[in-house]
């Protein structure tokens, strides 16, 4: 008989590959638009080949890009649901399981701390050895639990901020200070279109999250007005698919804005999200499958 | 089925162009032909490394020590990609260590760096003097999978996916970014 444990490992063994292999329908549907949008040749090629490239990943259960990224994971708990230090763990054993079985690339580093950073201790060819940070845990109403693995790629952290900016009481001010950003990186970035993904919050690690739920819970045929804004702040960059110059820099954004404090200033994560972004994917479980 | 490789594209004012068959090793004859918004696709061996191998090429080329790889380097083309189980894909170009290697290993022989995201205007120029281009390809690892036709390390087994490897290829597609001292940045 299968436990509890076993259960939440395996869904999310198969949480961490659909993650790495899919498209949701917002993604189609935005490459849809994009494609038909695009005016330059070239780009429209690189975004249909991206398209491709997502079907055949599905198909075929190959990763969407070689960089498979490092997962990050966030736990819902609703508060009529118990969990436990083993739970917690049967999820980390959920993601290892996935690494192996895609598998995702072999790119955890051996060593102690100076080995790690120099990267002269060798790297371990087990996937798995790509461990997760901490898990976000946060509580929420009712009787479900939700996992949400994401995956997140390099490119998209070499360019990534997360930096305050003083907000002198006008909130679209903040929200164009993160275009600016976005538009500044996107040739930088190569892998365009790009999703800037935004959070803003208090504290340094407050915005991070914040931008993480905003991977988490962003549609991309669901934009705000400031998504739009950013959203074009980047088009207008020029860049294009690859780089190669075009219409379309940017599928789309995703804010997410928390708690804020008295205070002249907030903290602004902003992570450029690259082609193959935001590679999510969540289940939820109701607290009697749990038992 | 997107074209692979792309068939026709527009160039500067709406010129049309047939993309490219492009067999390795490169000549320099070949290279000096290609043009910014040239499109191409590569058909066989081809050399691929990121920051850890190319910064170690640099200094066995510094220092005189590269041995049999200096032959490896002629005509060469040098996909920025890792090599491992999940594929293959370009990986940021602009990286101090991946950039830094584009002009020496110009000099050297490679005639295509195979990668993404902008690469300077002092990058370009020393391209240029040397006879190279910069390319550009989609991150598209499952479109690749059967592109690759074989693998092998050549080099650096010990930095995992990160060693010198050589891929036989058909028909990895690329676009030229950077040719003649012109740039599409």
């Amino acid at each position: 008989m299968t436990t509890r444990c076993e259960r939440v490992e395996g869904l999310v063994k198969e949480l961490l590959i659909t993650a790495s292999t899919t498209f949701r329908p917002d993604q189609y549907r935005a490459y849809e638009r994009a494609i038909a949008r695009e005016t330059n040749p070239p780009s429209r090629w690189a975004m249909e080949a991206m398209v491709e490239n997502a079907r055949i990943a599905a198909a075929k259960r190959y990763p969407l890009c070689d960089d498979t990224g490092i997962p990050h994971l966030i736990v819902e708990v609703g508060a009529e649901v118990a969990i436990s230090g083993e739970l917690l763990e049967a999820i980390r054993a959920g993601v290892a399981a996935g690494q192996r079985a895609l598998p995702t690339r072999p790119m955890g580093l051996m060593g102690n701390d100076e080995q790690r950073i120099a990267q002269s201790g060798g790297v371990s060819s087990d996937p798995a050895w790509v461990v997760p940070p901490a898990m976000l845990v946060k509580p929420i109403p009712g009787d479900e639990l939700r996992i949400t693995v994401l995956m997140l790629g390099g490119g998209p952290e070499l360019r990534s901020t997360t930096v305050k900016v003083f907000h002198e009481r006008n909130a679209e001010g903040v929200i164009r200070e993160a275009g600016r950003w976005a538009a500044e990186v996107a040739a930088k970035l190569g892998c365009t279109p790009t999703l800037p993904c935004i959070g803003i919050g208090r504290t340094h690690y407050e915005a991070t999250t914040m931008m993480l739920e905003a991977m988490q819970e962003g549609d991309l045929d669901c934009q705000s007005e400031w998504e739009r804004i950013v959203t074009e702040m980047v088009n207008a960059s020029g860049s294009g698919s690859l780089g190669l110059r075009g219409t379309v820099t940017a599928l789309g954004c995703f804010i997410r804005v928390g708690p804020q404090r008295a205070s002249g200033q907030r903290m602004v994560c902003m992570r450029p999200g690259c082609s193959v972004d935001v590679r999510r994917a969540t289940v939820t479980m109701r607290a009697r499958e749990l038992a | 089925m997107p074209r692979d490789p792309p068939r026709l594209f527009a160039k500067g004012a709406c010129e049309a162009v047939e993309s490219l068959s492009i067999r390795t090793p490169i000549s320099p004859e070949i290279a000096g032909n290609l043009t910014v918004g040239d499109a191409f696709a590569l058909h066989g061996k081809i050399l691929c490394a990121r920051d850890a191998a190319l910064s170690r090429l640099v200094r066995m080329l510094d220092t005189g020590t590269l041995g049999d790889l200096a032959e490896h380097l002629k005509g060469a083309v040098i996909f920025h990609t890792a090599v491992s189980d999940a594929g293959i894909g370009p990986t940021s170009s602009n990286k101090v260590e991946i950039e830094g290697s584009i002009g020496p290993l110009s000099a050297a022989g490679v005639r295509i760096h195979l990668g993404k995201g902008a690469i300077s205007a002092a990058t370009v120029a020393r391209m240029s003097s040397a006879g190279s281009v910069f390319a550009v390809t989609p991150p598209a690892t499952a479109l690749f999978m059967d592109k690759i036709v074989s693998r092998r390390i050549l080099a650096f087994p010990e930095e995992g996916m990160e060693a010198l490897f050589e891929l036989d290829v058909r028909g990895l597609p690329g676009i030229v970014a950077a040719a003649k001292g012109a740039s599409i940045y």
